[in-house]
């Protein structure tokens, strides 16, 4: 489950394999923006099955690659 | 003029003109924020008529300037915070305003330039003053000039008279009737969609409500006050409406009062309207369509479910009842019915043309004799049939993604100011007939030793200070070399297999 998470998020963000970290602050620097951050719940929707809800998550709960797992998780 | 009486009309009543979450604002303080900026205009430069440059966002005080720049006789230039320092430096320099209001300090040059606190102050000294009637904008005078993506690198701005604008109430404001007064202006005052509710909405009594970016972004915020707000009427691109329906609370439970959603800016997709009609069975959806250069739309169609069902492409309407819709091929001859060529729009609301720009304008507008109107080559590629028109592409690297216009080149140019980058190549990625990113290749000037990701975090910083954030691609991915055409052109097509 993690690791297809993080290459659904290393795609969406265009970044090569194992470059993005847990850690990673996706929107500091702009990797992810508010239409990137809707193709990744789409993403996840349709190959994961798991159906984030965004009126419930906001940038404070998807800030990294590690709390975007553990939302994930939550709902599986 | 059919905007300011309307206002005036409304500002004898209680209705409130303008709903920012907590913030709002009737009619009369509307009518006389805008006497009061108006008078000031009037009285520091008197005779005067160059177009008020208002550097901001979605500020409740933004609306009154404009307002009172046309009642000063004046055109009104918005210019949102989305646009970095130096395209607005470039603008600015295009413009040479003599008045100016900038709410975010941004240093905006002009004679005078009112900060968000002169300008409270502006309307506090001149509170009750009224201008007479004679000094308003009217006919030929410029009424907004937009400023939109340039091929060359730099934005150019498009210039709309009065009469234009007029010419777009009478045709579209039949489209407004009995679908409540409560409308959503979500597009930011840059953008020519927000043209329909700041003019047409106002000028016809609605309530409009607005909020910032941020919120656009918060989905929590966003749904509450869309919940609160009592909307009939939806003006949106559908970019915006397709990011609210990624929640599954986007119904007509969230939106009670619903009528109609109004769509204009890009593609109305079949997945967008089998959505909405799920979603909001009583509310009806309107597709349009039009360049700025022809004020905000020239064709309208409300979406029936045989449409929905059609495998043909949602259509953009048949053109208002005052305008011409023509199908050329390359050299100009009018093509027949099903043919596919550039469309050729023939209309009063037609602009005069590009500002300080008459070569640009001598390619883009011609005037038909025939019909004494202004015509405009959209450079989009369409096809006729029956009375229905659709779209079919560009037919040149013009795109539209989330709703906004953008020249490919332009990216690529400004890409090619970057530290370190050589060339650039950008491409659009889609999504069926909806672009969801652009992707850009870059030749480095030397190796950096940086990993993707890397590199493309710090070229994207460096973009942003050059071009908006909506233009800046999301992901850059360096390359050696560029594949090449025949003649030497960078071959597109070989490039996207590459994504």
């Amino acid at each position: 489950m993690k690791e297809k998470i993080m290459a659904i998020l290393e795609d969406v963000c265009g970044a090569d394999e194992g470059e993005l970290s847990p850690d990673t602050q996706l929107f500091e620097d702009g990797i992810l923006d508010s239409f990137g951050v809707i193709s990744l719940f789409v993403e996840i929707e349709t190959q994961l099955g798991i159906k984030l809800e965004p009126t419930e998550l906001d940038r404070d709960q998807l800030a990294t690659p590690a709390l975007i797992i553990a939302e994930v998780e939550k709902r599986a | 003029m059919f905007l300011l009486e309307g206002i005036k009309k409304y500002a004898a009543t209680d209705r409130t003109a303008l709903v920012n979450g907590e913030k709002s604002m009737s009619y009369a303080e509307l009518d006389a924020e805008s006497e009061a900026f108006a008078a000031w205009l009037l009285e520091t430069f008197p005779g005067d008529k160059t177009p008020v440059v208002i550097y901001g966002h979605k500020e409740m005080a933004l609306l009154p300037c404009a307002y009172g720049a046309l009642k000063a006789g004046r055109a009104y230039v918005p210019i949102d915070i989305t646009v970095p320092a130096d395209r607005v430096s470039q603008i600015v320099e295009e413009v040479r305003p003599t008045a100016a209001v900038d709410f975010c300090g941004a240093g905006i040059e002009a004679e005078r330039t009112l900060s968000a606190d002169e300008l409270a102050e502006v309307f506090r000294k001149y509170r009750g003053v009224e201008v007479p009637r004679s000094a308003w904008a009217s006919g030929s005078d410029y009424a907004y000039i937009l400023f939109t993506s340039g091929s060359t690198g730099k934005p150019k701005g498009v210039t709309i008279m009065i009469s234009n604008v007029e010419n777009f109430d009478r045709e579209f404001s039949p489209w407004l009737e009995s679908g409540g007064h409560v409308m959503l202006s979500q597009a930011s005052y840059s953008f020519d969609l927000s043209v329909l509710p700041v003019w047409l909405g106002m000028a016809h009594g609605f309530t409009l409500h607005t909020f910032e970016k941020s919120v656009g972004e918060d989905f929590a915020e966003l749904f509450s006050r869309l919940g609160k707000s009592g909307i009939s009427v939806w003006v949106s691109t559908p970019s915006f409406a397709e990011m609210c329906c990624s929640s599954d609370r986007f119904d007509e439970k969230l939106l009670p009062s619903l009528d109609r959603f109004i769509f204009c800016g890009e593609v109305l997709t079949h997945r967008l309207v089998d959505e909405l009609f799920r979603r909001f069975p009583r509310a009806k959806v309107i597709n349009t369509y039009g360049p700025t250069e022809s004020t905000v739309l020239v064709s309208a169609v409300e979406v029936t479910a045989e449409m929905a069902a059609d495998e043909r492409s949602i259509p953009v309407g048949e053109p208002l009842p005052e305008v011409t819709f023509r199908i050329a091929d390359e050299d100009g001859h009018e093509l027949p019915e099903g043919e596919e060529g550039e469309l050729l729009i023939i209309s009063k609301s037609v602009s005069a043309g590009y500002f300080k720009r008459p070569d640009l304008t001598e390619k883009s507008f011609f005037m038909d004799e025939k019909l004494g109107k202004r015509g405009y080559h959209t450079g989009d590629s369409a096809c006729r049939m029956g009375n229905m028109y659709y779209y079919r592409g560009r037919i040149d690297n013009q795109i539209k993604l989330n709703g906004y216009r953008i020249e490919i080149e332009d990216v690529e140019k400004n890409l090619a100011l970057v530290s370190n980058v050589a060339r650039a190549a950008v491409l659009p990625v889609y999504d069926g007939e909806t672009i969801r990113s652009l992707t850009a290749f870059v030749i480095l000037e030397k190796p950096d030793g940086l990993a993707n990701l890397e590199r493309a975090v710090k070229i994207k910083r460096e973009l942003r200070e050059l071009i908006p954030a909506y233009m800046v691609p999301r992901r850059i991915t360096a390359v050696e070399s560029f594949p090449l055409t025949a003649n030497d052109k960078i071959d597109k097509k070989k490039l996207r297999e590459l994504l």
